[in-house]
């Protein structure tokens, strides 16, 4: 951080920016919840993006047909969590690995991005989206931030303090046990995907909204950023482990990281190559730390 | 005898398939089976055909290299930056095998040094490659000028058959003999199926699952370069699909996604079917669009019967 | 050639337990030995160090005069130790022949596997066994028997002069044994060392020349086969003390209405078994591995499906879609794999018992931490588990407090635990603990729980359990009062009827 702020000469800790920082945690926090609690769970997402891009382009096509606002969201919603529950099925009902479930979920939902959009971005007009995608408390706090540090906190309490929670992580450690002992981990793996959809979808749409238009590659490059961030939280890929606060840490580190970058004049592109780069070097954390439990 | 053996393999059935789903849309485009675009399928054919046959090795050993698209499209750029700088074609084509080696030889570092699960070693591989291609290209084609190097992708045997499937083919044909013939083909398997037992047995996992990702850099670079070669251009965008295209081909053809089962013909089979199916589509004039849902659906399908198969042999050995 | 494999004063031991005590013998070539014990005595402690899969803490293994020192099971494998296991180290898609010669296929002068060699080999091989295998067969394709052989024939192939068995016969017929037996008396006969790891007394007189008699991790006696008797290798495995055990235990005499009745239970590897419980009864389960005990409970308790059959509790008809029904309805189930499936490892004490009862310790949507550490300090207190504090991670717990941990679960005061079922339950844990297991398990009956027990170890099925069931092949062959019931009786009722349930011989 101190890198940064030297090499932009100060840039880099104006208000202006940090305000910029806070604003592009938006999308990332909703993927890592979602993401997040999966790993917890020992599943994994690789859909959220698609997911997401093709709900954000749902909603701005239902918007341009003159569909109210609030039906437009209910509906992007809905086909978020039916998105999730095609991945749910797929993993529990036929067994597949989900990440290769999750990855043909992926190809599918591009797919219907493209014939929604027919290739081009929709322009978003409409009144209440633009406001909650752009409009600041105070003039400097956005509500699209406010919500997800909110949907931060909520999922956190309910990660470490209700039934469902302290399902997850059990049934992250041990399924067949936590299953014999009275949980459920299949209703628990349901819930888990379908959240994790809606979550996404919520995630395309804020950024949509704050764009004004929904374009093809909506929240794609954003879904590895949600996992870097867990996994840099401390949420393990191998489950069972890690929580929200420390997904809230790795979303700051990680949107540090980027925007410094912006600030200190990288080309964007090079930004693509440095968070598969992060993602790799919080794997190799991850591995690290397991490799030092297994130890003790 | 082969016949007779090829009847009763479930590769049969696929290749009915695949010739009933050709006949219907021959049915509803005549022009379907002209000479224009059979060799049209048969090139598009044979770049997810090169990479499919790298997948497949990986599959059987209990691997899997979602970069094997990103690795094809990269090598593509390197091998049009070498010919651009002035480097003899012939000889950018041999750097960039290396090249396309060198990539194959990280992802084994992260998997078998570091302990990384495949999957997600190579998924974020696949996302610094493509990152890499959009910084070199600015996101912009590269077009190769010299013309000595078109000649990979454009000539073609009685005008129908491009070298690009000749290529393939032999490459399908060369890799079924080190399957089925060899130490190595055979160790591949063991890992696949049983790590444990091959262990006992004196094989060296990680050194086989080193040398499949080595194996699978080289022929994504190869892929890639003949996809250069026929477009004149690299593209940031070539190949994007191609790790989920050359799965779906594999599992399509029988090679289990658990490891340690299918071979080459199985996986032949599936790319013709795969892409018999999309030009099908494209000739009777559905969107292109479409494809793409239908190319995932199609994955969800292949693995569908990979899982139908897998309980079907365990019910059949319970039954025993 | 003379061979011979000598073992010098191993010891080994694990967190808590003392595992071997300073073991040495000798097993000579030509000869098949026995070693004997029952589970937990250090027989499988000791062939994992032969097989290279642990190592001595201290003392040598010795074959033909040179000390053995193993870093991986695969140097085992390269001295010429080979262990045939339970579960079978074969790739299913690979044919017999490659799978026979393994990481050693023969090559031509091009460097391609050699098939026409490869088969010939093969052939030679399993002609040397007189066994009707097809060379080309997918090793998948076999029975589970035949596979076993392959095996055995792959050790032979690799030149091994130590072949070890472990248990080679619990998932065979009868019909199979006498094959597998003949096998044997061939690798005796080419002088190889047999080592054969067995429950089986018969089976032990029928096949060895030695036999040596482990008990809690020390060798007892060596004894030659032909010199010694049954009764005689009964004392020494089981000892005078642990007969004892039973008759000090106060038990539970009244016996209330019944709770549970099952009729006719269909399920995977499950066939046609019935048997009633009550209320203050322990009813117990014998068999040999693989007979179907497990998969009864799992079938009752909605782990695994039901195929047919009738399940009454307390009169009323029931049928559990998954155990979190069951447990609603007062079922409770301790795994026999407790640390796979009972126990969430790397969780605390708390964490752990409170996994069932998570719906009651709620204020509003959030869970209690009150209540659960409370329930977790009473779960601590009554069964008296050693630990330092109920937020100990499970793991670093000592295998009988880990049972504890377990049975507090499901007995806790937030319970309507009704009937306990028990798989295995003293598996892995140490004599003096064991005593304490058979004591909770009479003082729940005494509380008015119905107990299943399940158990492979014969003395403490007939010493703590008021009726025995014994099963064979997924059937109930008998039930036993346990007055009526000796180890000769329950083992005869346990291998009885191979002739009928069993379709004809191996193909």
């Amino acid at each position: 951080m101190i890198v940064y702020t030297v090499i932009s000469k100060g840039a880099f800790i104006r208000p202006r920016n940090i305000r910029n920082i806070l604003q592009s945690t938006t999308v990332v926090s909703l993927l890592t919840i979602g993401a997040g609690s999966l790993m917890i769970a020992g599943y994994l997402d690789l859909s959220l993006g698609g997911i997401g891009t093709m709900c954000a382009m749902l909603a701005a096509f239902l918007l341009r047909a003159g569909v109210p606002w609030y039906a437009a969201l209910a509906a992007a919603l809905i086909l978020g969590g039916a998105g999730g529950a095609f991945n749910a099925v797929l993993v529990n009902e036929l067994n597949f690995q989900p990440f290769i479930a999750t990855l043909a979920t992926a190809s599918i939902t591009q797919g219907f991005t493209s014939i929604i959009s027919q290739g081009k971005q929709i322009d978003i007009a409409n009144p209440v989206f633009n406001f909650i995608g752009s409009e600041r408390v105070l003039d400097f706090i956005p509500y699209s931030l406010i919500i997800s540090l909110f949907a931060l906190l909520i999922y956190g309490v309910i990660l470490k303090n209700t039934k469902f929670g302290r399902s997850v992580y059990l049934i992250g450690n041990n399924a067949q046990a936590a299953r014999l002992a009275g949980l459920r981990p299949k209703r628990i793996s349901y819930t888990l995907f379908i959240n994790a959809g809606c979550l996404a979808a919520l995630a395309g749409i804020l950024l949509a909204a704050r764009l004004k238009s929904s374009n093809t590659v909506g929240i794609t490059n954003s879904q590895f950023a949600g996992m870097t961030a867990a996994i840099l939280g401390g949420i393990s890929l191998g489950g069972g482990t890690g929580g929200m606060g420390g997904a809230l840490a790795g979303i700051l580190i990680l949107n540090c990281f980027n925007n410094g970058m912006t600030v200190i004049d990288v080309p964007p592109y090079w930004q693509v190559v440095a968070s598969g780069i992060l993602l790799l070097i919080a794997l190799t954390a991850d591995f690290l730390s397991a490799r030092k439990r297994a130890a003790n | 005898m082969f016949i007779k053996k090829l009847l009763r393999s479930s590769n049969a059935a696929l290749l009915f398939i695949t010739i009933a789903v050709t006949l219907l849309f021959y049915i509803f485009n005549n022009n379907y089976l002209n000479f224009d675009n059979v060799r049209n399928i048969l090139n598009s054919m044979s770049f997810v055909g090169v990479l499919s046959v790298g997948m497949t090795l990986l599959l059987i050993g209990g691997e899997v290299d979602l970069a094997a698209g990103a690795e094809a499209c990269f090598s593509g750029v390197v091998v049009a930056l070498l010919i651009n700088a002035g480097v003899p074609w012939g000889l950018a084509f041999f750097l960039t095998v290396l090249f396309g080696a060198l990539c194959g030889l990280i992802n084994a570092f992260f998997i078998n040094k570091l302990g990384f699960m495949s999957f997600i070693a190579t998924l974020g591989m696949m996302s610094v490659y493509q990152g890499l291609v959009t910084v070199i290209t600015q996101s912009k084609n590269i077009q190769i000028p010299e013309q000595g190097f078109w000649v990979i992708g454009s000539i073609s045997l009685w005008n129908v058959v491009p070298l690009a499937f000749i290529i393939m083919l032999v490459l399908m044909i060369a890799y079924s003999v080190v399957l089925s013939n060899t130490n190595f083909g055979r160790s591949v398997y063991m890992c696949g199926g049983n790590r444990h037992a091959a262990r006992l047995c004196g094989i060296n996992p990680k050194k086989i699952s080193t040398i499949l990702y080595v194996n699978n850099g080289v022929l994504a670079a190869i892929a890639g370069v003949v996809l250069t070669s026929r477009m004149h251009t690299a593209s940031p965008a070539a190949g994007s699909s191609g790790a989920i295209d050359a799965i779906t081909a594999a599992v399509l053809g029988g090679v289990s996604f658990l490891g340690g089962a299918g071979g080459m013909s199985g996986c032949f089979i599936g790319i013709l079917l795969l892409n018999v199916f999309n030009a099908g589509l494209t000739a009777v004039g559905f969107p292109s669009y479409w494809q793409i849902v239908a190319r995932g659906g199609l994955l969800v399908l292949a693995l569908c019967l990979d899982f139908i198969g897998a309980r079907s042999r365990r019910l059949a050995l319970e039954r025993e | 050639m003379e061979y011979f494999l000598e073992f010098k004063g191993i010891r080994k031991s694990f967190p808590g337990v003392q595992a071997l005590r300073d073991i040495s013998f000798r097993a000579e070539g030509g000869r098949v030995l026995a070693l004997l014990g029952e589970n937990g005595a250090g027989k499988s402690t000791l062939l994992k160090i032969l097989a290279g899969d642990l190592s001595a803490d201290e003392g040598e293994v010795v074959l033909g005069g040179a000390p053995l020192s193993f870093s991986s099971p695969y140097d085992a494998i390269k001295a010429g130790v080979s262990v045939i296991y339970q579960e079978r180290q074969l790739i299913p898609a690979m044919s017999v022949m490659e799978n026979i010669f393994a990481g050693a296929l023969p090559r031509n002068s091009f460097g391609f596997i050699d098939k026409p060699r490869l088969k010939k080999d093969t052939q030679a091989i399993i002609e040397k066994f007189g066994l009707p295998i097809d060379p080309a067969a997918p090793a998948g394709r076999l029975s589970v028997a035949y596979q076993q052989m392959v095996e055995i024939m792959k050790a032979y192939r690799r030149g091994s002069s130590v072949i070890a068995f472990d248990e080679p016969t619990a998932s065979l017929a009868e019909a199979e044994i006498s094959i597998l037996f003949k096998l044997i008396a061939e690798l005796k006969r080419e002088g190889k060392i047999v080592v054969y790891v067995s429950h089986r007394l018969a089976e032990i007189f029928q096949i060895t020349d030695d036999i040596v008699v482990f008990k809690d991790g020390a060798l007892v006696k060596t004894f030659v086969t032909d010199e010694t008797s049954e009764p005689e290798l009964i004392r020494a495995m089981i000892g005078r003390d642990i007969g004892d055990t039973y008759a000090n235990l106060s038990r539970n005499t009244e016996y209330g209405e019944t709770l549970l009745e099952v009729r006719n239970l269909v399920a995977k590897q499950v066939k046609n078994v019935s048997f009633s419980l009550r209320k203050g009864e322990i009813i117990g389960f014998a068999g040999l591995v693989g007979a179907g005990r497990t998969e009864v409970v799992r079938a009752l308790f909605g782990a695994d499906p039901m195929i047919s059959g009738e399940i009454l509790l307390e009169g009323k008809r029931v049928e559990f879609k998954s155990p979190a029904e069951a447990i609603t309805a007062g079922l409770a189930l301790c795994p026999e794999d407790r640390k796979e499936q009972g126990l969430v490892l790397y969780h605390s004490i708390r964490d752990n018992v409170s996994i069932p009862v998570l719906s009651k310790i709620r204020r509003f949507f959030f869970l209690d931490r009150k209540a659960e550490s409370a329930l977790a300090g009473g779960i601590v207190d009554k069964y008296s588990i050693k630990t330092p504090g109920i937020d100990k991670i499970v793991v670093e717990l000592s295998g009988g407090n880990q049972q504890k941990v377990i049975l507090g679960r499901w007995t806790s005061d937030q319970m309507t635990t009704k009937i306990l079922i028990l798989d295995e339950p003293t598996k892995g844990i140490d004599v003096g603990t064991k005593a304490e297991v058979y004591q909770m398990m009479c003082d729940l009956a005494k509380q008015g729980f119905g107990v299943i027990f399940i158990s492979s170890e014969l003395p403490e099925v007939i010493g703590v359990s008021d009726t025995i069931y014994v099963m064979r092949g997924g059937r109930v062959t008998g039930c036993v009062h346990r007055g009526d019931a000796t180890e000769e009786s329950i083992l005869s009722l346990a291998m009885s009827d191979t002739v009928k349930t069993e379709r004809g011989d191996a193909k």
